[in-house]
């Protein structure tokens, strides 16, 4: 009985109609005016939205699909469901599917939740007297007891998918094909589904699972199958195929962070600025602060811990002695000098300031192959480029980088200062760079601030957020900072060592 | 076909709360509830009876008393027109369902046809005491009434079929082409006069209009209907015929329009 696969896909594709003229005017006229009825009722062209798909799904599994936006997920679901006919290939599915791809999907507002649910019954395949029979549980499980006699039109959106919830469940389907379901509701009831759709797997079910939150894939799933336009990208073990994905995300994320990087450096600033508050969650004290380090930096003499907002961050609280001179030597809240605040433009939060001695002409990240990049994988080799032009030959300057979290939370700063080298002559247009032979740094976005100052940090020009990068990391360890690490064990304890 | 003919079957259970729901949904709220049901086509009734019994009076023997005349043709009438344009509108309004859920598609437009034919069996009773009136010769001279009624039961399955038909192929066609919605609705006006509902067929003189008029497949349904009704008359064999020719024919077109269709609706509703 296990043996029979609960879903065997061959060479699924599905295609759909683009229709020509009759569909954008969509007029019966037309199309008896201009081409005969057949004709304006045949397709005029088609879109592939799956191309050559298969798969299998054990009976017991839970199966998991990923993809962006408009790879074909939806299309697959509906397939799987039954609800769309493929274009060529077969789609063989074993036992009663129920689908959770709209929750409450043909609910009438105007009638009770106890009539809706019967109703919603019927409609996912059971029989009246069984939906008769369940429903008390029904009512239990979505907790709504007291409101089910009311018109569904009075319910919030959250009860409106509880409700839908419990009846797709009850129905007691072979297959369950979930999709995106648990982003609504609130936080118990996602655990409720998630204790649900566990049960289900106990059971026996086979799951088809699609989500955008590949941690709860990884999480439940068996096996993923990775889309990407309609075509198989990857399929197989979650963490491989899932990393496979993140990758592709990054890579993507690299080459669209790299296209602004390429445009015009001016208008960069601006933007970066914008991109930057746009891409931070909505934290008022760290905005706060933020702007008050800035502020902290326009007016000479601020105190320097002013500058270093990070109030969660446990050396912040007793900041040792280098990493507050790193952060004085990477951010002008040490004193400055008064020209400074003539050089900043005074409504806006200035992203780049100094007297412009010596001007940052370009920044730019590098792989380890020196191709330009903005996305990385931890641990992967990356070298930060300044490219900078003095006014006049000078002697007096120091190199800085620092990388931030957009929460700004220094990850790491450094100058040729601190790392002992000392400057002899910048006699016209150079390149600085910095290589960091290992980027261990966590999943996230990175903000690079590049500096060109004086040895008393008198910046001639401080770039904040010069580059955007994004890491992509391996496993699912927590933090920015992710090191090689090794276990060892002593005692009377034994682990396996997973396979994977 | 038929194996799609047994599948509706087995999802009767389906059509069956479809159609409670579409009636409850409908007088929710409403302080008269299931009485419009009745209302409605009282009002209709009193209107025309108004129009044509103190207005443009003079009509003929054949057609008097005159209110239960209409009543007798306008009870079948709005069946029909209510069911197709209900049924003509039943995927596009429930397209929401069609994506979503799998079910045999053609349940909604025979559920709107359903749901109108409820209707017209809850108007029955103000019918049944018209005819009473009529028969005891309150309303003017007195209707014959007796076994002819029965005759009722058999129309009702036809003219069903025959609406049914119909609004399966109005439906399939409205997912495409969303201007049948409009065409129906100036077609039903059209399609009002050339039936005879405020006339009897006899009543014209013109023996090429009459001809003509036979030729639109609804007539049969209300001659038979007022022969059932209103005439205490048994209809003619050869009419039967006709009647179970056409409601066939209705609805294989329909069906088959339907099903060839069928593949495309869950992706252009």
């Amino acid at each position: 009985m296990s043996a029979a696969p609960a879903v065997v896909a061959a060479g699924l594709s599905k295609s759909y109609r683009k229709w020509g003229r009759t569909r954008a005017f969509g007029t019966l006229k037309s199309a008896l005016l201009g081409r005969g009825l057949s004709a304006a009722l045949s397709p005029s062209e088609s879109v592939a939205a799956l191309s050559n798909v298969s798969f299998t799904v054990a009976r017991g599994e839970t199966f998991g699909v990923v993809g962006p936006n408009g790879c074909g997920k939806s299309t697959l679901l509906k397939l799987v469901a039954g609800l769309f006919k493929p274009t060529a290939g077969t789609l063989a599915v074993t036992g009663k599917v129920s689908a959770l791809i709209e929750l409450g999907a043909g609910f009438h507002p105007e009638i009770s939740g106890r009539e809706n649910v019967v109703i919603n019954g019927v409609m996912l395949g059971l029989s009246r007297r069984e939906i008769e029979r369940k429903l008390p549980e029904i009512v239990a499980y979505s907790g709504l007891e007291d409101f089910i006699e009311e018109p569904v039109k009075t319910y919030s959106s959250g009860m409106y998918v509880r409700l839908g919830f419990a009846v797709a469940v009850h129905v007691d389907p072979d297959v369950l094909v979930v999709d995106e379901v648990l982003a609504v509701g609130d936080e118990s009831f996602a655990h409720r589904c998630l204790d649900t759709i566990a049960d289900f797997s106990r059971r026996g079910k086979t799951i088809f699972f699609v989500s955008h939150s590949l941690s709860l894939v990884e999480e439940l799933c068996d096996r993923v199958l990775y889309l990407e336009h309609g075509r198989v990208e990857a399929l197989g073990d979650p963490r491989e195929t899932l990393a496979r994905y993140r990758m592709d995300v990054a890579d993507e994320e690299g080459a669209r962070l790299a296209r602004a990087q390429g445009e015009n450096q001016a208008a960069l600033r601006a933007a970066g600025g914008d991109a930057l508050r746009a891409g931070q969650p909505a934290e008022h004290r760290d905005s706060a602060l933020f702007s008050e380090g800035e502020k902290g930096g326009e007016t000479a003499g601020a105190a320097p811990a002013a500058g270093a907002p990070q109030p969660h961050s446990p050396f912040e609280e007793k900041p040792p002695e280098r990493l507050e001179s790193v952060r004085q030597a990477t951010t002008p809240s040490g004193p400055a000098p008064p020209e400074q605040k003539e050089s900043l433009p005074p409504a806006e939060e200035p992203r780049r300031w100094g007297s412009r001695a010596v001007e940052i002409t370009g920044c730019r990240m590098l792989d380890a192959a020196g191709a330009e990049r903005y996305a990385f994988r931890s641990g992967e080799s990356v070298t930060i480029e300044i490219a900078v032009a003095p006014r006049a030959p000078i002697t007096d300057f120091v190199f800085g980088v620092g990388v931030f979290t957009p929460e700004d939370v220094c990850v790491h700063g450094t100058n040729t200062e601190i790392d002992g080298f000392l400057p002899e002559r910048l006699g016209g247009p150079a390149v600085a760079r910095v290589t960091l032979p290992s980027l261990d740094l966590g999943t996230g976005t990175y903000l690079v601030d590049v500096a060109v100052h004086s040895r008393r940090e008198a910046p001639y020009d401080y770039w904040r957020g010069a580059c955007r990068f994004q890491v992509d990391a391996p496993d699912r360890s927590a933090g920015v900072y992710r090191p090689a690490r090794r276990w060892s064990f002593d005692g009377p304890l034994s682990l396996a060592k997973r396979s994977r | 076909m038929l194996n799609n003919l047994a599948g509706l079957w087995r999802h009767r259970a389906l059509g069956f709360v479809l159609v409670s729901r579409e009636l409850k949904a409908r007088y929710r709220g409403s302080v008269l509830g299931f009485f419009w049901s009745l209302l409605n086509p009282l009002l209709m009734l009193a209107v025309y009876t108004i129009v044509f019994a103190f207005i443009f009076p003079g009509r003929s023997p054949s057609t008097s008393p005159y209110a239960l005349f209409l009543f007798t043709g306008l009870l079948p009438w709005n069946w029909l027109a209510g069911g197709l344009t209900d049924a003509a509108s039943s995927l596009t309004t429930h397209g929401a369902l069609l994506r979503k859920i799998l079910f045999p598609a053609e349940v909604l437009p025979l559920v709107a046809v359903a749901a109108q034919a409820v209707h017209f069996v809850l108007a029955l009773p103000v019918l049944a005491a018209g005819l009473a009136l009529g028969a005891a010769g309150a309303l003017g001279p007195p209707v014959p009434l007796g076994w002819p009624l029965v005759q009722a039961v058999p129309l009702f399955l036809l003219e069903g079929v025959f609406v049914a038909g119909l609004g399966l192929f109005l439906a399939a066609l409205t997912v495409h082409f969303r201007d049948v919605k409009d065409i129906l609705a100036t077609g039903l006006t059209l399609w009002f006069f050339a039936t005879p509902i405020l006339y009897a067929l006899p009543d014209i003189r013109a023996a090429r209009l009459r001809a003509a008029l036979l030729w639109n497949p609804a007539t049969p349904f209300f001659e038979a209907w007022r022969d059932a009704f209103f005439r205490g008359a048994w209809v003619a064999p050869e009419r039967w015929g006709v009647l179970v020719l056409v409601s066939l024919a209705a609805f294989l077109l329909g069906y088959a329009l339907f099903d060839r269709l069928r593949d495309s609706f869950p992706e252009a509703v």
